[in-house]
């Protein structure tokens, strides 16, 4: 069996129109993989910048996987919320990315957009928040299903993910 | 220590070397590792803390604090590779300790020289009470433990204020990685197909 280890950091997110952003996150891949140590879902700290542009998460992503393809390579699912002052959290985006499959470490900029509703239920968001989101979040990294929604660009999510992977070369596959 | 035992070495030195805390006049910095049960330092410091630095009369306000690391650490299993955790302190008006941020970082994977620039936070009040009480007292939030901040779980519950960053340069060699079919760095042929191709070497000979 090949083994990938994913190690990293959800390093922070930028270009979203307000601060107080937090994130989940999930590493989803396919059924030859297993996980054999470490977290492949979590959620970020609420982040609240003093004066910069940036929300700043550092969340820390290790993961070790055992697999007997590359079909499923794994990818990893972000959902952004903006946590207003009345405690309450919104969706501000949703985004996926493909774990990088070739070792070492890469900058991973990930682009997030959400559902945006119909003119009534945009004119309800603006006064009074909240807004549309997804029912099945798994649309995110799907790529059935999703011709019927209507989007809007968010703001995009930086990683940073280090790829170590072991006895590809030995299976013959060259990443 | 050969391959055979499964075990592979990371070695790292580097420096902390700047770092920018607008607002801020007097700073200095500790650090520590977190790492998984897997991992064991053979040398070097695990800890260690900072001068108190002032930062520059320029329009950088830089903190230089050119602050050594060297560490070196034995594993079987790259999972729970090191995170380095920085966390700054300050005095405020009174001659208290402040916490002004808290930073953390991987060791980077593959070897060579890297640079990384670390964003800085301070955990903030939930709730106003908590802030009111902070103020009056002096008394700011903080953690316990800073190494909660290398763990995955746990994070949703806190709010933080972003502030500043750190600047760290790394040295990293590793040894066997390769040798155990590890491939950490990119277009790398493995050790594992240099002895393929030293067999056909041998057979070469003996024809």
């Amino acid at each position: 069996m090949a083994e990938v280890h994913i190690i990293g950091q959800i390093l922070s997110a930028t270009g979203f129109p307000s601060h107080n952003l937090f994130c989940k996150w999930g590493i989803h891949a396919g059924a030859g993989w297993r996980v054999i140590e470490g977290l492949t879902d979590g959620q970020t700290h609420v982040d609240n910048p003093s004066w910069q542009d940036i929300a700043v998460w550092s969340h820390p992503i290790d993961v070790h996987f055992a697999t007997k393809g590359v079909q499923g390579w794994p990818k990893i699912h972000l959902q952004v919320y903006h946590y207003d002052k009345f405690g309450r959290s919104e969706v501000y985006g949703y985004g996926f990315c493909y774990i990088p499959t070739s070792p070492g470490t890469h900058k991973v900029d990930v682009v997030t957009w959400r559902p945006i509703g119909t003119l009534a239920e945009q004119f309800r968001q603006h006064f009074l928040g909240g807004g549309a989101q997804l029912k099945t979040p798994d649309l995110v990294h799907n790529s059935t299903d999703r011709y019927r929604l209507q989007t809007e660009t968010m703001g995009s999510v930086h990683l940073e993910i280090s790829v170590i992977l072991r006895n590809f070369a030995k299976f013959g596959v060259e990443t | 220590m050969s391959a055979s035992s499964g075990l592979f070495l990371l070695s790292t030195t580097g420096q902390i070397e700047t770092a920018e805390f607008p607002g801020f006049d007097n700073i200095y910095c500790k650090y520590c590792y977190m790492y998984g049960l897997d991992w064991v330092v053979t040398a070097g410091l695990e800890e260690g803390i900072s001068q108190v630095g002032r930062c520059s009369n320029d329009e950088r306000r830089i903190f230089v604090w050119n602050f050594p690391l060297e560490i070196t650490f034995k594993s079987t299993n790259p999972f729970g590779w090191p995170q380095l955790i920085i966390s700054c302190y300050g005095l405020d008006t009174f001659g208290n300790d402040v916490v002004r941020g808290y930073g953390v970082c991987h060791l980077p994977v593959s070897a060579g020289q890297h640079f990384k620039t670390i964003p800085m936070f301070v955990p903030e009040s939930t709730s106003l009470l908590q802030k009111m009480t902070a103020w009056l007292t002096g008394r700011r939030p903080e953690y316990v433990d800073p190494r909660v901040l290398a763990q995955g779980e746990g994070r949703e519950v806190t709010r933080v204020r972003s502030q500043g960053n750190v600047k760290v340069s790394f040295n990293i060699v590793t040894k066997d990685l390769q040798s155990l079919g590890y491939q950490n760095s990119p277009n790398m042929t493995t050790v594992t197909s240099v002895g393929a191709l030293s067999s056909h070497m041998d057979n070469l000979n003996i024809e």
